[in-house]
């Protein structure tokens, strides 16, 4: 990671607000309630705006943890299954061939 | 260069299976129709089209994310190589055929420009999926079935209002529900199984594959949620660099 010094927030704390608003909001309520069957759960954006806002103001340590404690729990979430495919390591070798070298069909 | 997994042991084609290809003439070889009025209609439907698809480019943030979604996995979209205004069969709206690259559009099934918009998002799903994985589009019905599934998900095909036009009623998690069904009907139109072996190869992959929200990171919802994704996306050099 790098050093104390150029550590900054993985978003900037307007985005954390933002993602506040947008989650709070009745249109996201309805989106979330038409998706998941529940209501969101919106408040751990509020918590992060608050501890970037600490690391803005004071460069607390423990803001910095709390923020990237949380983005890291998103990217967990967000990892639970199994993928079902195998992803690659270079994009397929024909997406840029000319039209007309086709393989046939 | 792409090194190519060991494939697993391919399932046996089933009889008279085309793959979908019936659905789209002029990829088959056929003979375009001869001038006469009737062409020059489809010279205007070819017009639209090619208009309306490039509105969608320019404007649609769900086409910009996964345009530049694709880049950065090293496959760049050009309009004139990876895009086909055809004339297809059926009420088909498009489809991603992965021998040629190619994204085709139905000129003649789209007519409205938020429905080209949805088309080209469902598409560049596929095509996304196919630049990022070794998807076996031919042989593994699970692995089309999860990119059915995430492109039913995020394309907006199922939102509440797409549903209603549909006369499909339903709220409470009826978005996963579209979802299963849209998935199913789309393996059932481009593959000769059953429609069993279709629900159980999205049953099988769909947790897995619904909550795969690449490159979007959100379920869009809408434009303004896709704007949120977009901006996401263009920060995550500055996320990953400083978890």
């Amino acid at each position: 990671m790098a050093d104390r010094g150029a550590w900054r927030p993985p978003r900037t704390c307007e985005d954390y607000w933002s993602e506040w608003k947008h989650c709070k909001g009745i249109r996201n309520l309805f989106h979330n309630y038409y998706t998941y069957g529940e209501a969101p759960s919106c408040e751990q954006w509020k918590i992060d705006y608050g501890n970037c806002r600490k690391w803005e103001k004071s460069k607390s340590p423990d803001a910095k943890e709390s923020l990237c404690k949380s983005e890291r729990a998103r990217i967990l979430e967000k990892q639970k299954y199994d993928p079902v495919w195998q992803l690659r390591k270079s994009p397929p070798r024909d997406w840029y061939l000319p039209l007309g070298q086709d393989k046939p069909k | 260069m792409d090194r190519s997994e060991p494939r697993p042991p391919p399932q046996e084609v089933a009889e008279g299976e085309d793959f979908g290809y019936r659905l789209f003439p002029e990829r088959r070889g056929e003979a375009k129709p001869q001038r006469s009025f009737l062409s020059t209609s489809l010279f205007t439907f070819n017009h639209k089209c090619q208009l309306m698809l490039k509105i969608a480019l320019d404007t649609s943030p769900y086409a910009q994310l996964l345009l530049d979604a694709m880049k950065q996995s090293g496959c760049t979209v050009y309009k004139d190589r990876h895009f086909a205004c055809e004339d297809c069969d059926g009420c088909v709206s498009g489809g991603f055929d992965s021998a040629t690259s190619q994204i085709v559009l139905c000129q003649n099934n789209i007519h409205h420009q938020s429905h080209m918009n949805r088309v080209v998002t469902h598409e560049l799903i596929h095509a996304f999926d196919h630049c990022r994985a070794h998807v076996d589009w031919f042989s593994n019905v699970k692995h089309l079935a999860c990119s059915e599934i995430r492109a039913a998900n995020l394309s907006g095909d199922c939102s509440l209002i797409n549903e209603m036009t549909r006369f499909k009623f339903g709220l409470k998690q009826h978005h996963q529900t579209c979802v299963r069904d849209r998935a199913i009907r789309s393996i059932l139109a481009v593959r000769k199984v059953s429609k069993e072996t279709a629900e159980k190869a999205v049953d099988g992959v769909f947790d897995s594959c619904f909550n795969d929200h690449e490159p979007f990171g959100r379920v869009p919802h809408s434009k303004s949620d896709a704007k949120y994704a977009y901006r996401n996306f263009q920060n995550r050099d500055r996320y990953y660099a400083n978890l």
